[in-house]
Order: structure tokens, then sequence, then C-alpha cells
């Protein structure tokens, strides 16, 4: 089982999940890390649920045309749409609140 | 009087209802998935789609309105819902026409009912039926477990066949990627409250049946479009299917 690392607001929180995952489904299922990843339309339009990943980016598939279009050079930053990452692996991500 | 489910087992036994009559293996699903339809059934299907997706914030408005309300969390589930659909980023109906337009199709041409089936009235009819008149968890098993829970599963099969095989771009398929997303949370979250709330024999075992018929529902949709516009070009057999 994967774990998840995020980081917000100052604090940290931890918790696994199954593997392929993604974050805002499983938060949007009262899983974790629900409460703490902000997230509002999950088609990667409104870029609520932007995180920066800090350890486990290799495990990720490329961003995709919609994380291309929505975070540009920030993917550069290490940034990602969680609405649109399937986690495989371990993974420690920070989202800005 | 039989005994009640615990959750588990209500759980399971949900997901056996609908998946005897998942619209997977409808002609028209097998032969979209194996690349087989042209972009005018396509165009076909969205027109039909579109009335049976279209009016789903309205179908759980009807369900909002007549949950209790110290259902709260419910009542919240359903009002995100329908916020989703509609509000939260693009309009996912303008989704499908932006597919459909794609397809050949219009925007005039996928409004317009006339161009739907007979078989797609009655789903949506159904639909409006067990939004207004069932009990709202039933409606809730058989309009948000029974169907928007299929879908992940449906453009999960169908979605990577548009792009490789069709030749649509992402954009044009923004319907399919989204759905599988949201319709996950919808349909995970539709179990959960139907799994909380359907406490009693009797609810349950309509909660069982609605859900076998939801699916019966979607299931005879996609048949009906085969019916229609595929089957004198793609015989069953031709998808591996018994005449």
């Amino acid at each position: 089982m994967p774990k998840v690392i995020l980081h917000k607001g100052g604090e940290v929180f931890e918790g696994d999940v199954a593997p392929k995952t993604n974050l805002v489904v499983s938060a949007g299922i009262r899983k974790f890390p629900f409460p703490n990843l902000a997230y509002k339309c999950g088609m990667g339009k409104c870029s609520t649920c932007t995180c920066r990943i800090l350890a486990g980016a290799d495990h990720l598939e490329p961003p995709n045309w919609k994380e291309k279009r929505q975070l540009g050079e920030r993917l550069d930053e290490g940034y990602r749409l969680a609405c649109q990452l399937w986690v495989t692996e371990d993974i420690e991500l920070a989202q800005d609140v | 009087m039989g005994q009640v489910l615990n959750p588990d087992e209500l759980r399971t036994a949900l997901e056996t209802a609908i998946k005897g009559n998942t619209a997977n293996a409808s002609p028209f699903s097998l032969a979209w998935a194996s690349g087989k339809l042209s972009r005018d059934h396509l165009a076909r299907w969205c027109e039909n789609h579109y009335h049976y997706v279209g009016p789903f914030a309205e179908y759980l408005a009807y369900v909002y309105a007549r949950l209790p309300a110290e259902f709260e969390e419910a009542k919240d589930f359903m009002l995100q819902n329908m916020y989703e659909e509609e509000l939260a980023a693009d309009r996912h109906t303008d989704l499908l026409i932006r597919f459909g337009e794609a397809c050949g199709t219009n925007r005039a041409r996928i409004l317009n009912p006339d161009n739907m089936t007979a078989t797609t009235r009655a789903l949506q009819a159904w639909c409006y039926t067990v939004a207004m008149r069932e009990d709202p968890i039933v409606a809730i098993a058989g309009l948000v477990v029974g169907l928007e829970s299929q879908v992940p599963s449906i453009y999960r099969k169908q979605t990577p066949t548009l792009r490789d095989t069709y030749g649509f771009t992402d954009e044009e398929v923004e319907f399919f990627d989204l759905h599988i997303v949201s319709d996950e949370i919808h349909g995970e979250r539709g179990y959960q409250i139907v799994l909380e709330h359907a406490r009693t024999y009797e609810l349950q075992q309509k909660c069982l049946k609605i859900c076998e018929i939801g699916a019966q529902m979607r299931l005879l949709y996609t048949t009906a479009l085969y019916n229609e516009y595929v089957g004198a070009e793609i015989p069953l057999s031709d998808l591996g299917l018994a005449a």
C-alpha cells in the first residue's frame, strides 16, 4: 500500500492508500487525505488541488495536457494537479494554504 | 421476513445486482470498445446520451428535496453532486456536446429531443420517476449506485479507444476523462449513503431491486442504440455475440 505524506498549513498528515489511488477521489469519498486535501472540480480545470511533489515524483505518469495547460512553468518546480494523478508508490507532497 | 444484511453483505449484494446487467456487455459498448463504431454512430450516441445525463442534476434535485433534513450528510452530497455536474468548472453536458461536435453533429441536434430513441425517452422518464416517487434512499441506490457508479468502468474501457483507435484529441474526449474521477467519487459516496441508511430488510430489498432495474435500464438503452443505429452495419457475430 502506498504511503502518502501530505504537508499542509504547517501540519503533516500521513496515511496509506490503495495502489492506483487518485487522492481527490479518495478525499471525495471521505478517506485519507480527507478533509485535508483541498479540491474542487476534479477535472483539471480549477487548480484547487495543486500540490508540490516533495518525494516520489519519479513514480508518477508524466504531466498530462490539463496539467500542462493549468500549471505551465510551475511543472518544472514540481507542482502537479492531484486530481490528475494515480498514486502507485509512496509519495510526499505539500499543498499551499 | 428475511434477515437484515450488514453493510459488507449489502455492498456485495448491490454490486452483484448491478454486475448481472452491466452495460459493458451490450453490443453497442462492445462495438465501441473494439473500435468498430463510426463517428456517425458516436454522434447518434451523443444525441441520445445528452437526454439521459443532461437532466441528472434535476433528478438529484428531486431526491435532495425529499431527503429528510436530519440526513444532512446525504443532502450535502446530493448538492455537491449537482454542483459538480453543472458549475464546478465546465458544465459536463457542454463537454458532451464538444465531443458530439467532434463526431460531426452539432449543439442544436444534440439538444433536440426529437433525435433520441423511444428507449432513451424511457430511460429518462424512469430516472425522473425514481427521483420523484421512490423513497429517497432507494432513489439514491437506483440513480447513483445503479447508474452513476457504473460509469468509471465503462469509460475506463472506452476512453483509450477513443484516443488510440478513433483518433480523437485529449480535449475532445474530456467528457469521458472527467467522469472517471467524478463518478468514482459520486458512486462510492452513493454506496456509503445507502449502506448507512438502508437498515431495514424492506428498504434493503428495495435498494437491491432498484439497482438491478437501473442496470437493466442502462443495458436496455445501450442495446437500443445498437439496434437503432449500428446493427444493420455491424452484425452481432462481428462482436463475438450470438445473433
